[in-house]
This record gives structure tokens, sequence and C-alpha cells, in this order.
């Protein structure tokens, strides 16, 4: 029987729940994990914990739970307003006292202004995009760590495909074991999206459909049925188990079929299933009903709030990664809380997007403080890019109603908190005009490679794509200063 | 102060004149493309940059020549100094350029602009100084092995019948960089065996090179498989001169399930299997029996109604709930009297009046808008994607900003209006003189666009008053000459037979994505012209291919093969014939809400019934747009999690009626009973080994139980998930 070195062994009453799951997903997976090689991964954990030893914020985090804003928030109507900017650059809101002394926000965000003292924000992401910068284009630079290398002269990408660079929540969810029989990276509500393109910079690419994001495809906000989650009432485990050691001999003997579906992914699906349903903690994890009326309130009765909501039980319960993605296609319409406000930015900003941002994420940040879940969750809240600060230019080949801002990679901001990150501490500054950074400006992949470092990852490792060949996990530098 | 350098000026561009002319359209315009001004960051997005715009990738010349002439008063040339030009000084940046240095002071680019100048800015003559065609060398790069390169050189023949070699500005682009790199701008490096193609780009006009990297395996021998007709002839041509090796054909269990979940997206019943697997005909004899018997099938017809449904986005989020069954059951007689392909597309395009009395009017239901119904019109029809030209010229494609809106106007006269009964709507066409908001105006200018055919046909189609400029378009689109129309839907019907078309994606067909055998979907096109559209005959031929019937089992020559149809490649079952292959299997009976008992998966209405349940997460189209890329036939782990836990397949092994508890209380035996099983849902006997196993494990417990626990098996196993 297989047994994973350094875990208990059985009990006399046989095999337990957790035995048999442990059965379950390495026999049908096929990951027979010899000895030597856990010791090789084991070996390869001390070298990178040697190499970090005694480094500010290394492997402080346990999990991550990342808030995409996919859309663009305009950064200096919400983090980084200017007002003493001309007035094609201020526009119309005024700023507010923060937690953090000198820091002021826009006006919008009054619950988060009380927040802040639990983050750093950020005010210097900057990068220069690869070719147009359209959003798809910028949330695969900004999750997978690397530009695409595909970038038709329409900027329009590619859907995902089998070459493409992992997002962050793959690697992290195939680097890091679970400990708990949960769901390891899990996306809500719904994927990233820029027109036709689904997902893209928001799967595993090269490292297989077995590391993709788990994708409920259902509003948190409504009622939820999970029923694929949790084990029917008919079946008791160890007739779960026999099924499958009978669906193992019936793949088994058509190996022609099985070589020609090698790369499918289907057995480590099946091997995940077999997990899942037999502990039925994912479906706990993504029961809202067992929170309180007032804390589902707190977070905001909307699909993002409820999303923020999830992903806390869900990093409770055990999860790696949880992507929260604005609920609103990145190019969608700005009158529907799209975050792409460069046909009409001040009215919806005001009454749409910075209302569901303030509430959601500051409920979240209050609530996993008070549990103390801060102190091993990293919680990182940004957009594929911020918006121009002067108002109707066209940066990104859009037309623009006249308040309107267009994409703006050179500079935004970013709320970043947990695990060792500094509290209520300002890192880095823009210009006069929220344009490109002051000091310590922060690309993308520096917070990636951050991140990975918080984790216990090493950064610089070596990753190798789908023609084998050796890549790095990110080319980024690691902003120790982040941590306090 | 301004006129004397004038003068001067005058003098020295006769001495730079002297030298050879300099124009804009031939020299000028390709280094403003190679250097980036044009590139959509920089002056080439729709707005330009700090004031000064040019056109994307400087598709259209007259106006970044006047944009340079003539904006900022024409201050960005000085012709007396033209070193001093802002056209100079800026890309230099001799003076702050926010594009950063473009061009270094006197480099070859940046003496060709001086000379341009100083000959005083010549636009050049468009009859003579405009690329005529583009010549490359090699014309097809076959490698033997990975591993080596090759230079690509290009040659520009312009209208005057000058040629020039323009290898150094020409953009060079591999479809799959993987496979074939480009390095230093134009040389290609074979990284692995397989096919790519090479995309070659210059002022407007595209070519493609090929490119070949054979296996350098030793010990390839072609031998000649048996050709059932045309198709296979064409297809081992090719396979051939790559080396691969086609697998031979699959055996007549693993045929009858693959055509009948490909014609009818139904499985066999074990009867069926029974009969077909005893008869002694011989293979070919009984095969092509066996297609005449599924082809016109009531479960073919259903499958294919299906299929059309979601091209034609047959919804009631459109249409309404009676709208929808009108316009279903419009397409379902359509397909099953195999009404010509022509003729249901012009009765589409020309449909009037009452949605109800008329449900083909449907079509413009759906969209509405004059654009967005011709960019549906042109993805179904043509396999073109013209979205992109809306904006602007495609920079590469022929497509026209000019040509969107033009084709857009063959729909402009298109009116709706409420019928006399709920949900009814009325189809009719403006006159002349009657209100023209719809007529569509260019962007650029708002001038008028009246319509105009994307591609000039062989017998000219005249356009009439705005009253019939559909039947005009329906006439241009489905004449056989439309080079265009019929390649598109033999490609797409090719594609649900193997999983992928011959041109890939089936509805982006363009000069940048060449077909993988231009011969073979030449010889298709023709095949279904032939037959006056006939998509039921164009059907029967490749399923009684050898290529269609091959089997899913590589040898080492084609097991890389995923592009030339050398073998028959596992796709997991699409949503519908899923759901109803578990129904058959379990003998469990359909349920669905709305719909009469009995109602399968495949003959649902439209995705408002069951929605959100198992088909939707099986990839089920929404029909919110016309695309084929709607379904989706990966796996992932929440279908994984239903399939192993869900109700869909739990309940249906566990069916009190099913053909468990019925087997069971019929008190057949065990060897009988697996055999029943095995025969349901994968089409097949067990093998002896397979039975021994699966009656051991009948006998070790309750039997009903067990029972069902097989099935549950069955149905959970790669065999029965996927046609192969």
């Amino acid at each position: 029987m297989l047994n994973i070195p350094g875990q208990p062994g059985q009990t006399c009453e046989g095999p337990t729940r957790r035995e048999l799951m442990r059965i379950g997903s390495l026999g049908l997976a096929g990951l027979h994990l010899p000895g030597f090689f856990l010791s090789q991964k084991a070996a390869l954990a001390n070298k990178v914990a040697e190499k970090y030893a005694g480094a500010r914020g290394f492997g402080n985090a346990k999990n991550v739970i990342m808030i995409f804003l996919q859309g663009g928030p305009s950064h200096i109507d919400i983090w980084d307003p200017k007002p003493d900017a001309p007035d094609n650059i201020r526009g119309q809101f005024k700023p507010i006292k923060t937690k953090i002394p000198g820091t002021w926000i826009g006006e919008h965000m009054p619950m988060m202004a009380n927040a802040l003292d639990k983050v750093t924000l950020i005010r210097s992401m900057s990068y220069t995009p690869n070719g147009l910068f359209n959003h798809t284009a910028a949330i695969y630079q900004m999750l997978t760590g690397y530009p695409p290398d595909k970038v038709s002269p329409s900027g329009q990408l590619e859907p995902p495909n089998a070459a493409d660079f992992p997002t962050a929540g793959s690697h992290i969810s195939k680097l890091i074991p679970l400990k708990e029989p949960v769901l390891p990276f899990v996306e809500l509500p719904r994927p990233l999206q820029e027109s036709g393109i689904i997902g893209k910079g928001g799967a595993a690419g090269f490292l297989g459909k077995a590391y993709d994001p788990y994708r409920m495809y259902q509003d948190p906000a409504g009622k939820v049925t999970l029923e694929d989650l949790s084990l029917r009432k008919d079946m008791p485990p160890d007739r779960l188990k026999e099924r499958f050691e009978l669906l193992k001999g019936i793949n088994q003997s058509m190996p022609e079929l099985e070589k020609a579906l090698n790369a499918s992914a289907v057995d480590e699906y099946y091997g995940k299933a077999y997990d899942l349903v037999l502990s039925g903690k994912a479906r706990d994890a993504m029961d809202l009903t067992k929170e309180t009326a007032k804390v589902r309130e707190r977070y905001g009765d909307h699909t993002f709030g409820q999303s923020v909501l999830m992903s806390r039980r869900l990093i409770e319960a055990g999860t790696k990664f949880v992507q929260v993605n604005w609920p609103s296609v990145a190019n969608g319409d700005p009158e529907k809380t799209a975050w792409d406000t460069h046909a009409a930015n001040f009215g919806p900003l005001k009454n749409l997007h910075c209302p569901k941002l303030d509430r959601s994420l500051s409920a979240l940040l209050e609530d996993m403080d008070a549990r103390g879940m801060l102190k091993e969750t990293m919680v990182i809240a940004i957009g594929e890019f911020g918006l121009s600060p002067r108002m109707g230019v066209s940066t990104s080949g859009n037309s623009n109603s006249p308040d309107g801002r267009d994409h703006w990679p050179y500079c935004y901001s970013a709320v970043v908190a947990g695990a060792g990150i500094g509290r209520g501490v300002q890192y880095g500054e823009s210009d006069a005009t929220a344009s490109s950074p002051k000091e310590k400006p922060v690309h993308p992949n520096d917070l990636l490679a951050t991140m990975y470092y918080a984790l216990g990852i090493d950064p610089d490792m070596e990753i190798r794509n789908h023609l084998n060949q050796p890549r790095e996990l990110v080319k980024g530098k690691i902003v120790t200063g982040l941590f306090a | 102060m301004r006129l004397a350098p004038l003068l001067v000026s005058l003098s020295i561009a006769a001495v730079w004149a002297a030298e050879a002319p300099v124009t804009f359209l031939r020299d000028v315009a390709p280094i403003l493309n190679k250097v980036g001004c044009t590139s959509g960051p920089c002056h080439g997005a729709a707005k330009g940059k700090n004031g000064f715009k040019l056109s994307l990738r400087g598709y259209d010349p007259q106006f970044d020549y006047e944009a340079l002439l003539y904006d900022l008063n024409g201050r960005r040339f000085n012709r007396a100094e033209p070193a001093r030009s802002l056209m100079l000084s800026k890309p230099a940046q001799e003076v702050p350029h926010g594009g950063g240095l473009r061009l270094e002071k006197d480099s070859a680019y940046y003496r060709i602009i001086e000379n341009w100048i100083a000959q005083g800015v010549p636009f050049g003559d468009p009859a003579k100084d405009a690329v005529a065609s583009l010549e490359v060398e090699p014309k097809e790069i076959a490698m033997p092995q990975p591993g080596q390169s090759a230079q690509v050189k290009v040659t520009a023949r312009f209208l005057d019948g000058q040629t020039r070699n323009v290898t150094g500005e020409a953009t060079v682009e591999s479809n799959t960089p993987d496979l074939a790199r480009i390095e230093e701008g134009s040389k290609v490096k074979g990284e692995r065996t397989g096919e790519a193609t090479l995309l070659v780009r210059y002022q407007g006009k595209l070519t493609t090179i090929p490119v070949t990297i054979l296996n350098p395996k030793p010990g390839f021998v072609w031998s000649k498989p048996a050709a059932y007709n045309y198709i296979v002839t064409l297809i081992d041509a090719k396979l051939e001169k790559v080396r691969i090796q086609p697998s031979p054909p699959a055996d007549d269990a693993t045929f009858l399930r693959r055509v009948g979940l490909d014609l009818t997206g139904q499985l066999p019943t074990p009867d069926e299997a029974r009969a077909f697997l005893a008869d002694p005909a011989p293979t070919k004899l009984k095969r092509t029996k066996w297609i005449d018997h599924l082809i016109g099938s009531p479960a073919f017809v259903d499958h294919w109604t299906t299929k059309w449904g979601d091209l034609l986005q047959s919804s009631r989020k459109y249409l309404g709930e009676k709208g929808t069954y009108g316009f279903r059951e419009w397409i379902r007689a359509s397909v099953a009297g195999n009404k010509p392909y022509d003729k249901m597309t012009r009765e589409l395009l020309t449909s009037r009046g009452s949605s109800y009395d008329d449900p083909a009017a449907n079509y413009f239901r759906v969209t509405r808008d004059p654009k967005p119904t011709m960019e549906k019109t042109t993805q179904v029809f043509l396999g073109v994607r013209m979205v992109c030209a809306q904006c602007h010229d495609h920079p590469f494609e022929k497509w026209t900003q000019n040509q969107y809106y033009q084709m857009a106007a063959f729909f402009s006269a298109v009116g709706l209006r409420p019928g006399y009964e709920v949900g009814e709507e009325i189809l009719f066409d403006l006159r002349a003189g009657d209100d023209a908001r719809n007529e569509m105006k260019h962007p650029k200018d708002s001038r008028l666009v009246p319509p105009e055919f994307l591609i000039a046909s062989a017998h000219p189609v005249k356009i009439p008053s705005p009253q019939k400029r559909r039947d005009a378009f329906a006439e241009w689109l489905t004449s056989k000459e439309n080079p265009f129309f019929a390649k598109a839907v033999a490609n797409r019907v090719w594609s649900y037979f193997f999983g992928y078309g011959i041109i890939d994606p089936v509805d982006d067909i363009r000069a940048s994505n060449p077909p993988v055998n231009p011969a073979l979907l030449d010889a298709l096109t023709k095949d279904l012209v032939d037959h006056n559209f006939d998509l039921q005959s164009l059907m029967r031929t490749i399923v009684s291919s050898r290529a269609y019937q091959s089997s899913y089992v590589t040898n080492e020559w084609n097991e890389k093969d995923a592009t030339n149809f050398s073998h028959a490649m596992p796709r997991r079952l699409s949503a519908e014939p899923l759901m109803d292959a578990v129904a058959s299997a379990a003998g469990a009976r359909p349920r669905f809400p709305e719909v009469p008992l009995d109602t399968g998966a495949d003959q649902l209405p439209d995705p408002h019934v069951g929605k959100d349940g198992f088909l939707d997460l099986f990839g089920r189209p929404s029909r919110e747009s016309a695309c084929e890329c709607e379904r989706r036939a990966d796996l992932s782990l929440p279908q994984a999690l239903n399939l192993v836990n869900g109700s869909t397949i739990s309940d249906a092994v566990a069916d009190p009626k099913g053909r468990v508890a019925r087997a069971i209380l019929a008190g057949k035996t065990e060897p009988a009973l697996v055999e029943d099983l095995y025969l349901a849902a994968l089409s097949r006997f067990p093998t002896k080994a397979e039975s021994e196993r699966a009656v051991e494990y009948l006998t070790g417990g309750p039997r009903a139980a067990r029972a069902q626990d097989l099935l549950w098996a069955l149905l959970n196993s790669k065999a029965f998930l996927y046609v192969y």
C-alpha cells in the first residue's frame, strides 16, 4: 500500500478516510511518487530555505487572496488623488484623509481610508507593455509574469492554449503541496475576459489542465448548488473506492486509448474529484449560508462582495490561492461596473464601482485581521493597469469621452497586506500628475516575485515549458522593502 | 526671411533630384512601418500620439502622407536643410521625442528620408510606386531535420514592373514560433518536427511560406494503404511527402460507435451493435449500408438541427418562446428535407413578413442591426471575420474599412416592426427615399457608403434599389462562383468529423491562415458544388473515406501528427451527445423541464431548457454568438466532479426502471448482464478478461448494487467519455 513518508500510517480500525483519499488520488492519477523524488523535492526546499535564510518576509505566507480588478481601475480617482494637478487631470473627486498619516485617497473610498492601517498602499506600480496594451495582453503580463509572445496587429490575443505561461495560481497549486483535501486554486466568480477571449492569462498553460483553477460559474450572491462537491448520501466511502477500482481496470484494459489521451489530464481530474468528494471540506467552504447575515451584509450584498467573503472561507479551509476577479468583463460597459472607464468615468466610479470595492475590500481586511488570518495570508488587490491621468486622450486606440481615462500601465496603485507586509505604510510615490513613479517603481514581475518569495518559493527557480525548455518562474526583483 | 531659403532649396533639390528619385509610397512609407512610427502604441493609435496620427501599420499611405505634409502647417519639413526637418530630428532624437530614438542619424534609412525631403517630398505615382506583389525565396521550406536554418529573401514587385529586395523592411512572422522560430528578422530556424506557416508582409501585401521539418528518423518506407475515394488520395499525397504513415482502418466496433456519434449524436443500441458486429458482409459494404441507414434518420435530423440552431443562434433570448420553436421547426424541416445549402441560405437572407408565417425571418431578429447582421453573415456563410475592419483597414488582410461598411449596407434597409400577435415581428425593407437613418456612413468622413460586394464575382450581380438589396446579396453570396461560400461550409462540415478543419479555426478564413491541405479543400469544395450543395452527400463522402475510418492507434511515424488527418484523434463527447449517451446506456428516460418526457438533449429547442446544468457544464453553446468556438469539448475538474458525484450518472445507473434494474428483474446471468452493459456503454463485447473480472465483481456482493457500480465505472471510463 502506498504511504507518504512522514505521514501517520494505518490505524487499527483499517484505513482512515484520509488514507483512502490518498490511495485514490495517487493510484488513479498514476502519480506514484517514489521516495527519492520526494527527498529531492525536500532537498530543493532546504536549499531555497538556506538561500533566503533570515531574509525578511521569506516563507511568511501560506496562501494568497488575489483580488484582481480586471478592466483597470483609475488610480488617480481611487488611490492616488492629485488635488493640485490641472483641471484636465485632477478629476471631480476630492481627497480624504486615511489611517496612513499624510496619505490621502479618493473620497469615494471612506471605509478603505479607515482600513489602510492594515495594508501597504503601493503607488508606484509601473511597466511598459510589449506591443499593444489591450486588457488581455496586460492581464497575461500581470498574472503570468511574461509578456504575451503573440500579439496580433489588431491587438486581439488568441484564446488560452497549452503553450501559455501558467498563471500565478497554477504555479502555486503545483509548487505547494496541499495539506487538506480542498480545491488548491479557486477562481471566483467567473474567469477573466475581454470580448470573446476568456481566461487568457488565467489558466495553467504548459503546466497542464490539471492545474487550472476551479471555476464555480455561479454567483456567490445567489443560490449556489454544490452537488459535485459533496458525497452523495447513498454512497459510503468504501463503495466509491470500489467503483474507482473498477474504473481503473476498465481504463487499463484499453492501453492505446490511454496513450492517445495521455495529454488530456483525465486521470488527474478524476484523482482530485475523488479526494474532494470524500472530504466535503470544499463544499463547506463555499457554503455562505454558514455565515451570519450581518457578516454577509458587511461584505456587500452583490456578486463581488460575496465572492470576497467566499475567498476568506476557502483560505480558512486550506485553499492555496483564491483569485476573485472583478465580475464585469474587462472591456465591458462602465455603466455596468466595468473598470474600463474610458467612455464614462466619474459617474460610474462614484455610484457603482467605488462603493462596492470600498465595502468589500475593507470588510475582508478587517475580518481577516480580527481572525488573525493576515499573519499567514497575503492579500493583493490590483488591476492589469491604471488609467491615464489626463482625461479624454486615447492611449490604447480606444475612443474616449471627454472625462474618460484610457489604459495606463506606466504608473498605478496596488493594495497589499498580510504575511508580514507593512501595516499602515505607503510604498513608492508617483509624480505630480500620477503618470509615472517618482521613486521606488514596482514592476508587476517584482510583485509576483515578492509573492512567491513570501510563500517560500524561489522566484528564480527554473521551470520547464511544454517543450521542456528551461525558463525562470518570473524575472523580477523581490521587493523586501514591502515587508515590515 | 522665409523666401530666401526656399529659393536656395530649389537648387539643392535640383542637385538631389539628379540622384535616384525617392517617393513616399515606394521608399519612405516602408521605413515608417519598419521603425515603428505607424505601430498601434505609437502614431498608429486610433487617435494618434501627441497630436500626430498615422494609419495603423501604414494601411493608408495617402492619409499618412497628408498628415506629414499638412499637419502643423507643413512645419515638419525644412527643404533647405533637410537634416533640420522635424521629420528627421524627432526620430533621431535631436529634439525630444516621446517615442525615443527611432532613426540613427546618418543611417541608411535616415539618408533616404533626407534625400526624399531634398527632392521635395514627392508622394509618388500610385499606378507605379505601389507594391503589386511580393515574391519570396524560397517559396517552400523543407528541412530534413530540426536544428537547421534558412534565410528568407523578400522581393517586392512594383506596379511599374521594377523590383526591389525588401528583406530588411518586410515583416516575417511564424504562426508556430516554437516549431519554426524567426531569428534576425528574416531567418527561420527549425525547432522541432512538424509544419508551420511563415507570414511575410510588406506594404499591405501578404504572402505565406509553408515550412516542413521532417522527422529525421531513418527507416521510413511509404506503404501505400488502400484508398476508398479521392479524399484519401489527396491526404496520402501530403503524408508521403512529409514522411507520415497513416494508421490502418479502425475495427468494426470502433467505426460503429464513431460514425453513430458523429452523424447522429447517438450511441448504437446493444441490438444494433450485435447485429452489425455479427454481419458477415465485406467491411466496406456493411459500413456503406450503415452510413446510408444513419444519414437522414430521425436522430441525424435532430443532431444537425441542433448544430444549425447554434450557428443561427436560435434562442428565446432573442426570439421569444414561440419564435424559437418556429425557427427551430424551419431549421428542422430544412435538414430533414436535405434542402440544398445554397437554397437554405437564400431563404434565410431573403425572408420577409411575419416571423410567425416565415420563420426564416428570425435570422434578422437575432442581430437586428445592419453591422452585427453583416458580421454574423460573413462569419457563418463565408468563414470570414470582418469585425476588425469596422474600426480600421485590416493591417494586412485584404478587407478594408470601406468594405466593412459596403457589406453592412446590404442590410441597412432591413426594418422590423411589431406584428399583430404577441411576440410577432414583421420583417420588411425600406424603400428608396424612406428614412435613410440606417444607411451606412463611413466613420472617417461620414460619407454615405453604398452597398458593394466583398469580392466581384465572375458574373456581376447588379445591386438594385434598397428594397431588393438582400436579394442581390443572397444571389452573390450563394453563387457557385463565390470562392468562399462553398469552401467555408465544406471546411466546416469536415471539421465536425475530424475535430479540426483543413483551415482551422473554421470560421477564420484569411490569407494568413492557410489550409493544411489546399488540394483536399478544393476537391471537397468542388464536390459540394458539383452536387448542388447537397450537404448529406458531402457527409457521406467524408465518412466513407479511409481517413475518417482510420484507427486512433498511431505508429512511430504519425503519433505526433495532429493536422494531417493521418489517424483519428479522440474527442470528448460534446454536451448533448454525452448526456444522451448516459441516458441510452443506462436505459433511463431523459427528463427535462418544460418539454415532454423522453425529449433527448439533442432534441431541445434552445439553451434555455436545462440551463446551468450538466449541458452547460460540458460546453453547450449559449448561442450568444455565431462563433464555432462557443462549443467547448475540454475536460475540467468541475466536469470530473459532476461525472463522479453529480446526479446525472449516479441517478441514471440507479434508475429503478433502468437497464440494470430490468436485467436483474429478468434474472439475467452475470456474463449476459456484463455483455449487455459493455455493449450499451462502449458498443463492443467485453474481452474475456474483462468479462471474467466483471463477473467476479458481480458475484462478490449484492448483485443489483454491484451491477450499478459496474455501469457507473463504464460510464466514467475514457472509452465512454470520448469518441475515438
